[in-house]
């Protein structure tokens, strides 16, 4: 099993939305995989068309089992799903003996195959938890200077978080919202990708249909599978970002 | 001890190393003056069409002197000539001329049912310039 978390202290980069994606995507595969929301608005129960639940909170505060609270949401793909009371979660955690593993301890007795957990852009016990559960960290961002901040300050607390022993596979940065007709887009990848070389993956255009598909509660899969967030720029050979290209990435991460 | 041979390593995701220098370049070209940028718009917009029409194919390479010896005869272009001889053996094809059956052996390729193996008395015709009559 491969923990994915997904990460960024910047709200509005598209964590929601990528962990989405490549939940679903992942699922179509064949891959059974578990969607963790981390988040108190509760966005990923509420994108997949279903009812935003305490599924979290039950979770950890009420010591209910993990199979009993994940709902199903596509084939192969369940959710843990999250609502305001995931804010409770944080007071329990708090309180709590070997606070920093509670997830970790949780998801570890699951049998998914590749476990995504959205995080939400803040930095409290919640979002250690979800930093010491992931193998992996994919940290979305926009190409602008406060979000690229973001981008600096989750990987300060990755570092924290590693030297208390919960070290990570590796990490990788993932430009959305990419929209290259502008030249600061130009200046910022340009600065992103000198500094972290090969983490940083091909962006994902900006594209107005993903945030239909939200509000329709269909996954961009079902929605508008041929649009530019998820096939790419088409006039480069083979066609170049995208979320296809993304899961192609982390099915490589996954299999290794 | 055999010289060991050195490889830069790339250290981009080629994907992003792509489009960086994509945008490098139409960067580059904002700089330029408006006529020359105009000039360089046709001759991507000339590009893109061309796209439609490029195919690659392996010929064996006697074949492909013999067309370019023949198109230099003609002073054509050799894409024209290719289209030509297509569109003929096409129309002979419909017409029940040719019979690719004669041809065919087993491939061992998942990807192809049968090769088509000409026989070398085929391949080897050369071309010889004939004299054109009006």
């Amino acid at each position: 099993m491969k923990i994915i978390g997904f990460a960024n202290q910047k709200g509005g980069v598209a964590k929601t939305t990528t962990a989405i994606v490549l939940a679903h995507g992942l699922a179509r595969l064949g891959i059974r995989t578990l969607l963790v929301d981390l988040d108190p608005q509760g966005h990923i129960a509420f994108s997949l068309g279903l009812d935003k639940a305490p599924g979290l909170f039950r979770l950890i505060c009420l010591n209910e089992p993990l199979q009993k609270l994940t709902v199903n949401a596509r084939p192969n793909l369940d959710i843990l799903p999250g609502d305001k009371n995931t804010e409770k979660v944080k007071r329990q955690i708090t309180l709590s003996d070997f606070r920093e593993t509670i997830l970790l301890d949780q998801l570890k007795q699951t049998n998914y195959q590749a476990v995504l957990i959205d995080m939400a852009p803040s930095l409290d016990v919640l979002h250690i938890n979800g930093l010491v559960a992931s193998d992996w960290v994919v940290i979305p961002t926009r190409l602008d200077a406060l979000a690229i901040d973001g981008v600096k300050e989750i990987l300060l607390t990755m570092g924290e978080v590693a030297q208390r022993g919960y070290p990570f596979a590796g990490y990788n940065i993932l430009p959305t919202f990419f929209d290259r007709t502008t030249r600061e887009t130009y200046t910022q990848l340009q600065e992103i990708a000198r500094t972290f070389g090969k983490r940083v993956w091909p962006p994902i255009p900006q594209d107005t249909r993903i945030r239909e598909a939200a509000a329709y509660g269909k996954t961009p899969w079902e929605y508008s599978p041929n649009s530019p967030a998820m096939r790419g720029y088409p006039d480069h050979r083979p066609n170049l970002g995208g979320y296809q290209q993304i899961l192609e990435r982390l099915m490589e991460i996954i299999h290794a | 001890m055999p010289e060991r041979k050195l490889e830069r390593r790339s250290i981009l995701d080629p994907a992003v190393a792509d489009l960086l220098s994509n945008m490098e370049k139409k960067q580059a070209v904002s700089q330029l003056p408006q006529k020359i940028r105009e000039k360089k718009a046709r001759e991507r917009e000339k590009i893109r069409k061309r796209r439609e029409q490029r195919v690659t194919y392996d010929l064996p390479p006697d074949l492909r002197q013999q067309i370019k010896n023949l198109a230099a005869e003609h002073r054509v272009p050799a894409s024209q000539l290719v289209t030509l001889a297509l569109v003929r053996f096409m129309e002979a094809y419909q017409a029940g001329q040719v019979d690719l059956g004669i041809y065919k052996q087993i491939s061992n390729s998942p990807r192809y049912e049968w090769n088509l193996v000409l026989p070398d008395h085929l391949l080897k015709k050369t071309y010889r310039k004939r004299s054109v009559t009006r």
